[in-house]
């Protein structure tokens, strides 16, 4: 398996390709599928019209029917009550009338006796040509009809036989309630927001509920208007199911508008409820939402995008700064263990071993001729056998100490190594160098000095770099021959040797 | 700060503006924010059909005047009953039942109760009426109203009621013969010019010339009588008209149907034919049209099917009586009457209804206005 190097550039590389490919990925999928979503919206719109619409005709044709049912009931308990009183006299079935529509909440109630005359709470009249019903001898059944009166108010009239009801000696034969239409259609206007239209139709398509179904059709008959707009077998299709009392839906275009209609029944009354809807209203609608919610997505997709991508910056440059600083820590910790390799725990100068790495670095610089000026100073700590014996190594180890100090101090522009137990060596260089002879000699007083006060004695040896040496060997020679030449002065003015 | 934490701070706050715009934008779109969220301005994207009527129009809808009020009388009681006899079971007086009713409404909601019983026979009987004349004014109703069936029987004894302390008063179709005591009439008080009015226009339809039946309708129902006079004086006019028959179908369709194709059989290039009452142009039209006959038909009143021949052109003119207002007007006279009061300031003797004749071009607005056809 070959291996490649992994570097920083690649591995950005990778980050920005791979986010770049996953955007434009996310990118191409979101417009497709918006695309998708719009034509399944469309192709949606008729079905749900229709439902939409069938739904609310339904719902209203139940209103109309439940208060069918209801009145009927009402119309029931209110025939028990009457037949329950003992009334003598028109004006006392007047007053149970009225007691009747108070207790049951019933508007209109009258009843009819077997001469077609018809009494209410207030009145009392011949019915025969007013109420189509009574054109029947006997009334059988319930009946639900719908009764036009002169002045164009259409009115529901539910009638229902009381073959048992007797009053006042007489026979009645039925019991009736009649609903202006202007009520059922307050009843049936339900708050749709204005989105839908609705009128209640006779078997023929007039209009009786005088609401307006759409612009197009109005209050017109419903299919005198839809004779020139739809196909002649649909219309006679719609035509005939009015006739039969059954349900359906048709759309149509008129001008610029493409309306669906939809209606059903009010079993028993012959009554057909429609509900109208411009199809551009649902589409418009749908579109909107589509199209909304489309660019919600794309507003969701793109800030996931850009917060993604923002993400990818942000964790690549951490990324970036973790590395150096990964980098850096490595760096110190191998200059730490270099400096720990290099230096003397005792005194914290360089140890042997730099003075190792140094030489061979000076040795390249001596052979290649970049080297003019460099002095090597050999320091050698006088008396340290003396006090390890006499005052032990503790004693010993911090006269070391004080050495080192006294070195470091006076060569402060030198590199001051511990290449033995007792023995330093500096090596001067640029301003070390130009200033050696002054430090030397003032170092070599401080240690006269010390001599008389029993402080730290060093003895110093120096020696420069000449043209005849080859190496850092040849300074050292010297200057450590010199070391031992001041050893012996130092001696002589009374400092304490490893041999005294 | 450093560059990490700037970053990670642009970075959110792109990520607030991006959110919020993107809230923003949702909003407005479930809102339905912008005219395509208003499916009502959507739909109407143009004028509505204009279905008001025009100024012309303005005689026929008042023709029949649905917009009434009670005057500013104050009744005396909170309670009247009254008794109300007509001349037949008839869709007529059902129109005038409804002008009563609404009266009746009025008062109610004053806290005034108005009762009444409004009665009538199947077929037109004077003798009839008087029975019923006679038993109601056992009953000591506030008023007693009749349409009368027949001025000759039914005038003396209104009379004797009037004289016993009986408070009476005529309406709707037919008054009591001149000089009877009754105490008011509200009604239609111009029949024979009615007559005259149509007769006139069919003969102005006929050029002046033509052979004419006449359709009278009840034998001595006053109304129909006087209509029928009217016609005969208008058609004795032109000299190259004739009446050729003259007959009773007694208020009946059935009999006004049988009647008219007896006359066409018996006189097969008739012309025209006037028709006195609301159902005897209903019997003519199904019978020119059975027969096929050209023979211009006018008549009276507002029968939904004779309307419907009007439309079609088979009935050349109906003479269209307000009946709403004779019911309302008929109870609020009655009220008048049951205080104490005569005809005077406060109601006339006669308060004159009005008939608007209407040809075919109106038929279609008094289909809508009567029977809420369109």
């Amino acid at each position: 398996m070959i291996y490649k190097k992994i570097t920083n550039k690649t591995f950005v590389m990778t980050a920005v390709m791979g986010s770049l490919l996953i955007m434009a990925m996310l990118a191409v999928n979101t417009l497709k599928f918006s695309k998708q979503t719009a034509t399944a919206t469309e192709g949606a719109v008729s079905a749900v019209s229709s439902f939409y619409l069938e739904a609310m005709a339904d719902r209203r044709a139940k209103t109309v029917t439940n208060l069918i049912s209801n009145s009927f009931d009402q119309m029931e308990k209110a025939v028990v009550f009457i037949a329950d009183e003992n009334i003598d006299s028109q004006e006392e079935l007047r007053d149970e009338i009225g007691k009747v529509k108070d207790l049951l909440g019933i508007e209109r109630f009258a009843l009819v006796d077997e001469d077609n005359v018809v009494y209410t709470q207030y009145t009392t009249y011949t019915g025969g040509s007013r109420h189509p019903f009574l054109a029947q001898e006997q009334l059988n059944d319930r009946i639900i009809s719908t009764v036009s009166l002169y002045g164009s108010s259409k009115q529901l009239c539910l009638a229902m036989p009381t073959p048992d009801l007797v009053i006042m000696g007489k026979r009645f034969k039925a019991c009736f309630v009649q609903f202006d239409i202007n009520y059922l259609v307050n009843l049936l206007a339900f708050d749709d927001q204005g989105r839908t239209y609705f009128a209640l139709y006779s078997k023929n398509g007039g209009n009786l509920s005088g609401t307006e179904l759409g612009s197009v059709i109005s209050h017109h008959n419903l299919f005198d208007v839809l004779k020139g707009i739809v196909p002649q077998d649909e219309w006679k299709s719609n035509y005939d199911n009015f006739a039969n009392e059954k349900e359906g839906s048709l759309s149509f275009t008129c001008g610029d508008a493409n309306e669906t209609l939809s209606y059903v029944p009010i079993r028993g009354t012959g009554w057909e409820m429609a509900v109208l809807i411009r199809e551009s209203v649902i589409h418009e609608q749908i579109r909107d939402i589509s199209e909304t919610n489309l660019k919600n997505s794309r507003n969701l997709i793109i800030f996931t995008l850009v917060s993604a991508a923002l993400l990818a910056v942000v964790l690549l440059i951490q990324f970036a700064a973790l590395s150096r600083a990964k980098l850096e820590a490595e760096k110190e910790a191998s200059n730490n263990f270099r400096n720990m390799a290099n230096t003397d725990s005792m005194t914290g100068v360089r140890n042997k071993h730099a003075y190792s790495e140094s030489e061979a670095a000076i040795n390249i610089q001596i052979h290649s001729g970049e080297l003019q000026k460099l002095a090597v100073i050999v320091c050698d700590v006088n008396g340290l056998k003396h006090v390890n014996d006499t005052k032990g190594h503790v004693a010993g180890d911090q006269l070391i100490k004080d050495a080192c100090s006294l070195i470091c101090e006076q060569f402060i522009h030198g590199a001051v190594f511990r290449i033995g137990g007792d023995e330093f060596v500096v090596i001067l260089q640029g301003k070390g160098y130009d200033k050696m002879q002054d430090v030397i000699d003032d170092t070599n007083r401080i240690i006269e000095a010390n001599i008389e006060k029993d402080e730290v004695v060093v003895s110093i040896g120096y020696s420069v770099l000449g043209p005849e040496d080859r190496n850092l060997r040849d300074v050292f020679e010297r200057a450590d021959q010199m070391m031992y030449e001041r050893k012996k002065e130092l001696k002589a003015m009374g400092a304490v040797t490893r041999h005294s | 700060m450093n560059d990490g934490k700037k970053i990670l701070l642009l970075s959110g706050v792109a990520a607030i503006l991006v959110f919020s715009s993107c809230s923003t934008s949702y909003e407005n779109g479930f809102n339905g924010n912008g005219s395509s969220g208003d499916p009502e301005a959507a739909s109407r994207t143009g004028p509505l059909p204009d279905t008001s009527f025009t100024e012309g129009d303005a005689s026929i809808q008042s023709a029949v005047n649905f917009d009434h009020e009670l005057d500013s009388y104050q009744p005396e009681k909170n309670h009247y009953n009254f008794y109300f006899t007509y001349k037949i079971v008839h869709p007529w007086w059902d129109a005038v039942a409804l002008g009563m009713e609404e009266a009746q409404r009025q008062y109610l909601d004053k806290g005034i109760t108005v009762t009444y019983e409004y009665v009538a026979p199947e077929s037109a009987s004077a003798e009839d009426q008087k029975k019923k004349l006679h038993m109601a004014e056992q009953k000591g109703y506030d008023v007693i109203g009749v349409d009368v069936a027949d001025e000759e029987v039914i005038s003396p004894i209104l009379d004797e009621m009037v004289d016993s302390g009986v408070k009476v008063m005529t309406f709707s179709s037919s008054d009591a013969a001149e000089g009877c005591k009754r105490l008011a009439y509200v009604g239609n008080t111009h029949n024979y010019r009615d007559g005259a009015d149509l007769t006139q226009a069919l003969c102005e339809k006929l050029g002046y010339k033509g052979k004419v039946a006449i359709l009278v309708g009840s034998k001595g129902a006053p109304c129909h009588e006087d209509r029928a006079k009217g016609a005969e004086d208008t058609i004795t006019q032109y000299k190259d008209m004739k009446i050729v028959a003259k007959e009773y179908d007694m208020d009946s369709v059935e009999m006004a149907y049988d009647l008219t194709l007896k006359i066409l059989k018996e006189c097969p290039d008739l012309d025209g034919i006037v028709c006195c009452n609301m159902s005897n142009p209903v019997g003519a039209a199904r019978a020119i049209t059975e027969m096929e006959s050209d023979a211009v038909i006018v008549g009276m009143d507002h029968d939904e099917e004779a309307l419907h021949y009007l439309d079609e052109g088979v009935i050349y003119c109906l003479g269209v009586q307000d009946c709403y207002s004779i019911g309302f007007d008929t109870i609020q006279t009655a009220v008048k009457i049951a205080d104490g009061n005569k005809a005077g300031e406060l109601f006339p003797e006669k308060t004159d209804e009005i008939t608007t004749i209407i040809y075919q071009k109106d038929a279609a607005l008094i289909l809508e206005l009567l029977y809420g056809e369109i």
